[in-house]
């Protein structure tokens, strides 16, 4: 029942023992990340002399990975499938999210009963079936092939209903008693009031396309038509021997998404202790 | 004005209202409705039908198989070695997760001047795609002579040899969760009522006790939340094996959802594969079920 100022030889021990924790916790996290950084410039000897740091700083690896033939065509597809997926899935997400929050219809608890079933089905446990429909639609080794799973979301569209419904039906009437259409509510009214929800979602789409592996090998097969994820994997120089070169194309697909992290790092965290 | 966009309640007057407006409500749910039946609705009810069906390779229905296909899945010994895989990979890492993600959002749970720096690193494996730390673990965890036994002093196999590959896809399968497992958690923690705290402070409660006795069964439902999550890529992980061990030494990191693909795309085995797919969809809905049934028996 100590008072607040009064520190207990104790507490200060707790208080010790707290910091090494977070500092040692820290260090392991970012090990990784550090240890990628810096064999990124590493020579072909410090690999083997198992360095932590190089020798000599060298920026040979990154010229290489750059010259690699499919690099950049990674990089666009990577770039253009999540764009897509992104605006796709926000446009697809937000018409579904209105319908069934600002529209009386026949049929509509047992549609949104329908997609919210998809919550149940992992795409992992329905991969092959979809491989076959997509092959069957013609849709190997195009970007069309390469977002189509991941276009509907249903834990989105829940998530968008709950931002919907929260501002009520006024905004509606009056835009209504305007005369102004769904299309251009929606347009207009709808999604600039709920645009931290939607931008949210939509960063979201585009990281996880961005970050995906396992469809993007599937159905890709020419190696101009892969992702950067499925490629990076797929660049030969671990085979060759020519670890540094991996290291810097890791680290020049990673470095962009710190930045994006810590420039968006308060907004997300605003909006989650928000709800 | 009104009548236009509730139709069912007023049945006596759908008749007069133009086909244009009755039709367009399923206009806008029309992309979402293909999609799902495309991607969602139609591979799961053909998986499961498929799985009572014998088919050829070549994709002919040869006739009703029973449960034949699923007593072929159970009697090939490395799918039985593959559940062991994945029940022994969801026991390590679900509660190493759990412990790790909680532990360091309870440590950072107080904002401070420095607090962004910490926040920041435990926040960055987001950043990382999941084939970059594969490839990088590759390289950081490859055996005898690794970064990883220099830095601890140890003498560890690592992914050359079984338990060390299993301890190693463990941590891995960490650092892909854990970034976005703490954002939840560490939003949690600060998202709680500031008084009830500040009063269970006042009552004598302090550091352990007001983390243990009020703020985390204050959160429990995030914590849960995670659980869950860790517990599903625990169940259906598949990419970072691909990319880290191809499933060995000695098929010791062959999961469920690895021997599924390789199953399903390198030997073509469809009996197999359908039954299988079918067994996991099940699975995720029974656990879907359970969690939907905790939640609101919390309510």
């Amino acid at each position: 029942m100590s008072g607040k100022t009064v520190r207990r030889p104790m507490d200060t021990f707790k208080y010790i023992l707290r910091k090494v924790l977070l500092v040692i916790m820290a260090a392991a996290v970012v090990f990784p990340l550090v240890y990628m950084l810096s064999s990124s410039l590493f020579r072909p000897s410090d690999f083997n002399k198992l360095n932590l740091f190089p020798s000599a700083p060298a920026f040979t690896n990154y010229v290489k990975a750059l010259s690699h033939r499919y690099f950049g065509y990674y990089m666009v597809n990577s770039v253009m499938t999540s764009v897509l997926a992104a605006l796709l899935r926000s446009v697809v997400v937000i018409l579904a999210a209105f319908a069934f929050t600002h529209l009386r219809f026949r049929g509509r608890k047992i549609f949104l009963a329908a997609l919210v079933l998809t919550l149940f089905v992992p795409q992992e446990a329905v991969l092959y079936q979809n491989y076959r429909t997509v092959a069957a639609l013609g849709l190997i080794d195009t970007w069309a092939g390469i977002i189509s799973t991941s276009l509907f979301s249903a834990a989105q569209m829940l998530l968008l209903m709950g931002a919907f419904a929260g501002i009520g039906s006024e905004p509606y009437d009056a835009a209504r008693i305007d005369g102004a259409s769904d299309f251009r509510y929606i347009v207009r009214v709808l999604v600039p009031l709920t645009g931290a929800v939607v931008l949210t979602m939509a960063i979201q789409t585009l990281i996880t396309s961005f970050n995906s592996y396992l469809w993007p090998l599937l159905v890709t097969n020419r190696p101009q038509m892969r992702t950067i994820q499925v490629g990076i994997t797929m660049l030969g120089f671990m085979e060759s021997g020519d670890i540094g070169a991996q290291m810097a194309a890791l680290v020049m697909v990673t470095v962009p998404f710190l930045a994006i992290l810590a420039l968006t790092k308060k907004r997300i965290e605003t909006a989650l202790i928000r709800s | 004005m009104t009548c236009v966009c509730k139709p069912d309640r007023l049945p006596h007057v759908s008749s007069a209202i133009p086909l244009k407006y009755r039709i367009k409500p399923y206009l806008f749910i029309a992309p979402a409705v293909i999609l799902a039946a495309l991607f969602w609705w139609y591979p799961s009810a053909k998986g499961f039908v498929d799985s009572f069906l014998t088919i050829s390779n070549s994709g002919k229905v040869m006739g009703f198989a029973g449960m034949k296909n699923y007593v072929m899945l159970f009697s090939d010994e490395s799918f039985t070695n593959s559940l062991w895989t994945t029940l022994k990979f969801t026991l390590l890492f679900v509660p190493s997760n759990t412990i790790l993600t909680v532990l360091a959002a309870s440590l950072t749970r107080r904002r401070s001047k420095l607090s962004f720096l910490p926040e920041y690193l435990f926040f960055s494996p987001v950043a990382i795609s999941l084939s970059a730390y594969s490839l990088l673990f590759r390289e950081m965890f490859r055996g005898k002579a690794s970064v990883m036994n220099r830095l601890f002093g140890l003498e560890s196999g690592w992914i050359t040899e079984p338990a060390g590959a299993m301890v190693t896809l463990v941590i891995l399968g960490v650092f892909l969760d854990f970034g976005l497992d703490y954002i939840l958690l560490m939003c949690a923690f600060r998202s709680l009522d500031r008084n009830i705290i500040e009063a269970a402070r006042m009552d004598g409660a302090g550091g352990w006790g007001l983390l243990f006795g009020v703020e985390l069964p204050m959160i429990g439902k995030t914590v849960m939340v995670t659980v869950f999550l860790a517990l599903k890529d625990a169940i259906l992980i598949c990419a970072p094996i691909l990319i880290l061990t191809e499933g060995g030494p000695f098929r010791s990191t062959e999961t469920i959802m690895f021997y599924y693909y390789t199953e399903a795309f390198r030997s073509g085995n469809r009996a197999v594969q359908n039954a299988l797919s079918s067994l996991v969809l099940t699975i995720a809905a029974l656990a879907m079920i359970i969690y939907e049934r905790r939640e609101r028996s919390r309510q």
